[in-house]
Order: structure tokens, then sequence, then C-alpha cells
């Protein structure tokens, strides 16, 4: 044949999966490569582009802003995952539960997820109006004076976090109730008659044979969270001064309200790296779990 | 035959519509959008209409762009080398970012060549014109004019015991003012009304409407056309961030939530509620609002008998009396293939007649519109001298980063307590650093 005179039989494999390689490489990697390249350099109004090397990357890191935007992404990040996944835990087992109200509760905890971002954030703001706010209301009734929460440079990034929580812990919490779902029920029977309490039993059972589903739904949530800056925009527009602004948020400022591409790419290709350490450490997690079992 | 017959007619209709010069018309009204972008659109159908109806040999094609994305659309097809465009509507605030990119045609000769003297000084005298010519290029025409003044509410101050004809006049007068204003009316020891509505929040609202008017009172400037760089952190600048922080701080007459929120939120929702007895930086686009609540009558639209009720307006109480102001332009695409035919159609545009009736023109651009009898009440005098005194923002072409390193700066101040001078300072110095001499 001269299909395998051509490529011969090892070859043939490789020439099978060359279209997906090259969807692969021109839609994902070279938007990448690019934005790689562009951070390289200074484009002026005029469309002339410079070769700049690392000056766009010295003159961030040279920034107090900028210390400020990775500090501001890593917390939203972590704060939402350290409230995300205690409530999602909670919340996945009892929509896994033979609870009788478990079906209403499933279709309760979803709506968080189901409403558009944006939308969650002007409620969110309106619940925070200094005026008429129910929260706001609260809180001075609380502390006995008036507090501006969004004037406040710590309460505004806790809102901020608090919001994509509520926002993203249903996520989490489908992923791992689709983990506890898969548990045969006999181990928890057997355990329960060894004497197991239910602390217990999620300790040593839910908890590590959800772990990959959690893994998973983590990571998805955390490159969410960090690329995320439309709700933190609408929420705060990354104020009070630069206390709420994430990295993403400044990325969006730089390239599609200022149009700087350059600083854009800068700051995009910062948080790719920032994704894969996030990536490499859940990765390691499951995989390591998967291979403890 | 009869096929023959329909077959040529057809073909010498299509010949007939190949001879048109078709010129595209860019703008931002949509008609689905409703309301306003309806009012516009529907103004700019009957503008075509009208055109084509004089100028068979020409049709206007629109295209529809987001209002916050024209500017961009133009400067990135022109950088694509793309020459598809004829006409765009455009913002002054990005003009020193076109004349930079180089997407805008050079209007003076059409100017030259079709307006007459008089014309000229129809549209010289007013603010935004200052904004059109960079570099001795005048990339666009102003349609209108957008300004600000301060509105006041009337009751308010004669429950303070002030004067309601005598609104203040400088910076002294207007803390004073404010401060017979700020009430606690239920007796609960917080502020029920505040005497001066500010806004410090996280937009480009901050500097043109409430940092500029006071850094330009105190004689200082944001950037340096010179130098190409930033100078807000000077002398000027410090007072008028101190200014800030004492109105909201040390003679608490504007509420500390100035900056948090939209600018539509603290002074056009807040004043309306009469939560703020003056509202600093009050849009022309917001007298419908004012007639609307019943707060002026007959004053929009302009008609003769207008009078001001319990809400009435003041030139910005600075020395200068100085608001930013703006309006949209008119521009044409530098690689237009069609640009006389384009000019034809701006031209008409500019007319008075049709001018006059375009919604989002704000107030009048042409002097002359401004002597008719509807524009002759007192209230319409101010607006007037506000159009007359306002000014533009820097023509830099990284308008926006001096924007937003500002408003954050300003917000690091008055919501941290940080040292004014030295957070002015890091800002300004780190806005140099990246964008010092463009």
């Amino acid at each position: 044949m001269v299909h395998e005179s051509l490529v011969g039989k090892r070859g043939l494999p490789y020439l099978f999966l060359l279209p997906a390689a090259i969807l692969l490489l021109g839609l994902l990697i070279s938007p990448i490569i690019t934005g790689v390249v562009m951070s390289f350099q200074i484009t002026d109004l005029g469309g002339t582009t410079l070769w700049s090397g690392v000056a766009n990357y010295k003159l961030l890191i040279q920034e107090t802003r900028f210390l400020g935007n990775v500090r501001n992404s890593i917390v939203y990040v972590l704060g939402n995952i350290i409230l995300s996944t205690p409530l999602a835990y909670a919340a996945a087992l009892l929509i896994t539960s033979k609870f009788t109200q478990a079906q209403f509760f499933r279709g309760f905890y979803l709506l968080p997820w189901i409403i558009a971002p944006v939308v969650s954030t002007v409620l969110f703001r309106s619940m925070l109006d200094p005026r008429l706010g129910p929260i706001a209301k609260l809180i001075e009734w609380l502390a006995g004076r008036e507090v501006i929460i969004l004037a406040d440079p710590f309460w505004a990034l806790a809102f901020v976090v608090f919001h994509s929580f509520w926002r993203s812990f249903p996520f989490v919490m489908l992923f791992l109730a689709a983990g506890i779902a898969t548990i045969p029920g006999e181990i928890y029977e057997a355990a329960t008659v060894d004497g197991a309490g239910r602390w217990k039993r999620f300790i040593h059972l839910t908890l590590p044979m959800t772990s990959n589903q959690l893994g998973i739904s983590l990571l998805i949530i955390t490159i969410w969270t960090l690329h995320d800056a439309e709700t933190i925009y609408a929420f705060t527009g990354g104020g009070p001064g630069y206390s709420t602004e994430t990295l993403a948020v400044r990325l969006f400022k730089s390239s599609f309200i200022n149009f700087d591409l350059n600083m854009g790419a800068t700051i995009g290709v910062i948080l790719i790296v920032l994704s894969l350490i996030f990536m490499s450490f859940y990765l390691r997690l499951t995989i390591g779990r998967g291979a403890e079992r | 035959m009869v096929l023959i017959l329909l077959l040529s007619g057809a073909m010498a209709f299509a010949a007939g519509e190949k001879e048109k010069v078709q010129i595209k018309l860019a703008h931002f009204y949509d008609p689905m959008g409703g309301g306003a972008l309806k009012a516009n659109y529907d103004w700019f159908q009957k503008l075509i209409a009208d055109f084509e109806k004089t100028n068979p040999d020409l049709k206007i094609e629109q295209e529809l762009f987001q209002w916050d994305q024209i500017d961009v659309k133009s400067m990135s097809d022109h950088r694509a080398g793309i020459e598809d465009h004829d006409i765009f509507l455009s913002s002054p605030q990005l003009m020193a970012q076109h004349a930079l990119v180089g997407d805008f045609a050079d209007l003076s000769p059409f100017v030259e060549a079709d307006w007459s003297e008089a014309d000229l000084k129809d549209f010289s005298w007013a603010a935004p014109w200052k904004k059109a010519v960079i570099n001795g290029e005048m990339l666009g025409i102003p349609l209108g004019a957008h300004t600000r003044t301060l509105a006041y509410n009337r009751e308010m101050f004669e429950e303070a015991g002030l004067n309601p004809d005598r609104p203040p006049r400088n910076l002294e007068e207007t803390v004073r003012f404010a401060q017979k204003l700020t009430r606690d009316t239920d007796g609960d020891g917080k502020n029920d009304i505040y005497g001066l509505g500010m806004f410090y929040g996280p937009s480009r609202a901050t500097i043109e409407l409430f940092f500029a008017p006071i850094v330009w009172d105190q004689g200082g400037k944001l950037w340096d056309p010179q130098s190409k760089r930033a100078s807000f952190a000077d002398q000027a600048g410090i007072k008028s961030a101190q200014f800030a922080r004492d109105l909201i701080h040390k003679y608490k007459v504007t509420p500390e939530a100035s900056v948090t929120g939209t600018y539509d939120e603290v002074i056009f929702r807040d004043f309306l509620d009469g939560r703020i007895a003056m509202a600093w930086g009050w849009g022309s686009y917001w007298i419908q609002p004012l007639e609307e609540k019943g707060w002026i009558k007959g004053l929009f639209p302009p008609t003769a008998g207008g009078k001001v009720g319990v809400a009435d307006v003041a030139l910005t109480p600075t020395g200068p009396q100085a608001q930013f102001t703006n309006a949209w332009f008119v521009s044409i695409y530098k690689k237009s293939k069609n640009k006389d035919a384009a000019w034809k159609f701006v031209d008409t545009m500019l007319k008075p007649e049709y001018l006059w009736d375009f919604p989002d023109a704000g107030l009048p651009i042409r002097a002359s519109l401004w002597d008719t009898p509807e524009m002759q009440t007192p209230f319409y005098k101010v607006w007037k001298e506000a159009v007359e005194k306002g000014r533009p923002m820097p023509p830099t072409a990284h308008y926006g980063e001096l924007a937003d390193t500002v408003a954050a700066a300003l917000q690091e101040i008055l919501v941290k307590d940080a040292d004014v001078a030295e957070t002015l300072k890091k800002a300004q110095d780190e806005y140099n650093a990246q964008y010092g001499g463009e």
C-alpha cells in the first residue's frame, strides 16, 4: 500500500492524530504563544510594535499596585475555596441523603449558580447600600454606627470574596454530590456496624472517596475565580483605591478600557503562570491520592 | 420577449443602483435599545431620508457599534488597513489617541472651502470645539455640548436661611453654605441631608467633574502637555485632594458613601431624593428628569416661559467657573474613498435645523441656536455660560489610565486616610513610569 510505504506502520497512528494536533496548536496554543510574544513588546498608538524584552514585566513588578493585584487574586481564590469546600460538602451530603426535602434543596442550592453574575452583583450591591441595604443596616445595628461597606478596603474585599463563594459553592456541591452518589451504600453500612460515627464516616470514607471530584471541581473554580473580572468590575470597579483589584480586573481594564494590549498580555501571562501553579498543586493532590488508593 | 424586457429593466435598475455612491455612517444608536437610543436613531432616519432625497446619487448605509467601542473600532480597522468606513461618531476624550493612530481625516480643508466665517464662529465659541483640533488638524466637529453645573435645592436654601437667588460663588462659600444645609432632620444623630454632593468613586467622572475643576481653581493641571507627563501631584493637586477629604471628614458636608456606587446614584439619585442640597457636577443630560419631577417647569423642552421651581442651577463655584465639557463628535475616516460625499452628509448633519432636534446633542453647540427665544431664560443663560467656560480633559493618549490612577489615589486618600502628598506622588510616579513622555 502507498500509505504504509510512506508513513510506515508505526507512523500511521500519528497521522490520525495530526488533525487533532493541528486544531489544538492552532486554536489553543497559538493564542497563548501570541500573548507571550505580545508581553515582550510595546505597541505605540500609531501601531508601531517594538521589542521591549522584559520591560513590561519590570514595570509591573516595580508597582505597588501590581503587588496588591497579586495579593488580591490569591485572597480571592483562597477565600472562595476555603468558604466553598465545607459548605459544598454539607450541601452535597444533604441533597444525596434520604432526607424527604432533599429534592427541594437540590434546586434551591442551585439558585446562586443560575443567576447571571452581573445580576447577582447588582443584587449584592443593593443589599450593601448604606441607606437601604439590609446587610448594611444589619451591620450598622451590630456596630452601633454607620458602616459603608464598599468604602472600606477590608470589607469591600471580604464581600467580593463572599459573593464569589456564594456563586461557586453550588458547582462544587454538584461535583461532590456526583462523587458521593457513586460510593456504595454497603461501605457506609459496614462502617456503621463497626461503630464509626457520622464524622468518622465522613473523614475516612466520604472525603477520600470524593477527592477526585473535589480536586477537579476546585481546579475549575480556582481557574474561574482567578480569571473572573466581570463580577468584581461590576461590584466595586476594583476600588476603593485598588483594594479589590485582582489581576483579571487589571487585565480587563488595561486591555479593553485603556487599550494597552501589551500590558494586558503581560498580566495574562502572569495569570497563566498562576493558573499552572494551582493546576499542578491540584493534579498532584488528586493523582497522589489516586496512587495511594 | 416579455422576459427580455423584464431582464433588461432589472439590469437597468441594478445599474442605476450601482451608480449611487454608498456612504457608511457608524453610530451607536441601536433602535432595539429603546428610549433615548431609539429617539436618536429616529433622528438619523429623518436626516438620512432628507439627505438622500436631495442627493439622489448618494446612499447612506448605517453601521452600529457600542458607544464605548466605536472609537476603538475606527482605530483598529484603520490599523488593519480596512477601507470600508466613511463617517464615525467619536469621543473628544480620545481625540489625542486618534491623532496618534491617524484614523481620522483632517476636516479643515472642507471647512475652509464650504463654511463662512460666521459658520466657523457659530461653532468655535464653545469649549468642545477646542478638542477638535490636534496638531493643526481638525479631527472632528462637535454635535452638541454636554456640560455640568451646580444644581441646588431652593427650598432647602430657604429652610437654612440662605438666599436661593444667591448660590455659592467660590469654594469657601460652598463649604459655608454646605455646612448650613447639612441637617439631621429626625434627631437620631445622623445627617439626613448633606449640604454638598460630590462623587469620588472608581469612575472617570471622579477626575472629570470632581477633581479637575478644583485643580483648575488652584491654578494647576492634571497633565503637562509640554513634558507629556502627569502633574496632578503638585501643590494644586494636593490642595484639591485635601479639599475632598475635608468635605467628608472635617466639615462632614459630603456623605462618606461618595467613594462608592456610581455617579448617577451619588449625585443624580441623591439630589432628586432630597438627600443632598447641592449637587456638584449636575449634567445637562439631567435637565429632563428635573422637569419630570416637577422641580422646573417649561424648561425641557425649552420654552420662552420656562421657570425654575424647587431646583435651580449655578455655575461651578470655582475661580474659572469651569466644568468638564464634552460632546459627541463627527469624524471622517481617513481611509474613506468617498471623503467628499461623506463631508456632504456631515455638513448637512451640522445644519442648525438638524442640530436643534438632535436628542443626544445635550445643549446646542451652535451659538446661533442659543439666540432663539426659548433659550433666553435665566436657567439656560447659566448653561450657556457653562458651555463657554467649560474645559476639556488633557489631550493625553493615555487618558483612561490617567483617570483610573487619579480616582484610585483619591479613594486611597479618602478611605484609608493615606497621606495626601505621598499618595498622589506615588500614583503620579507609577503613571509617569509607564506613560510619561507618551
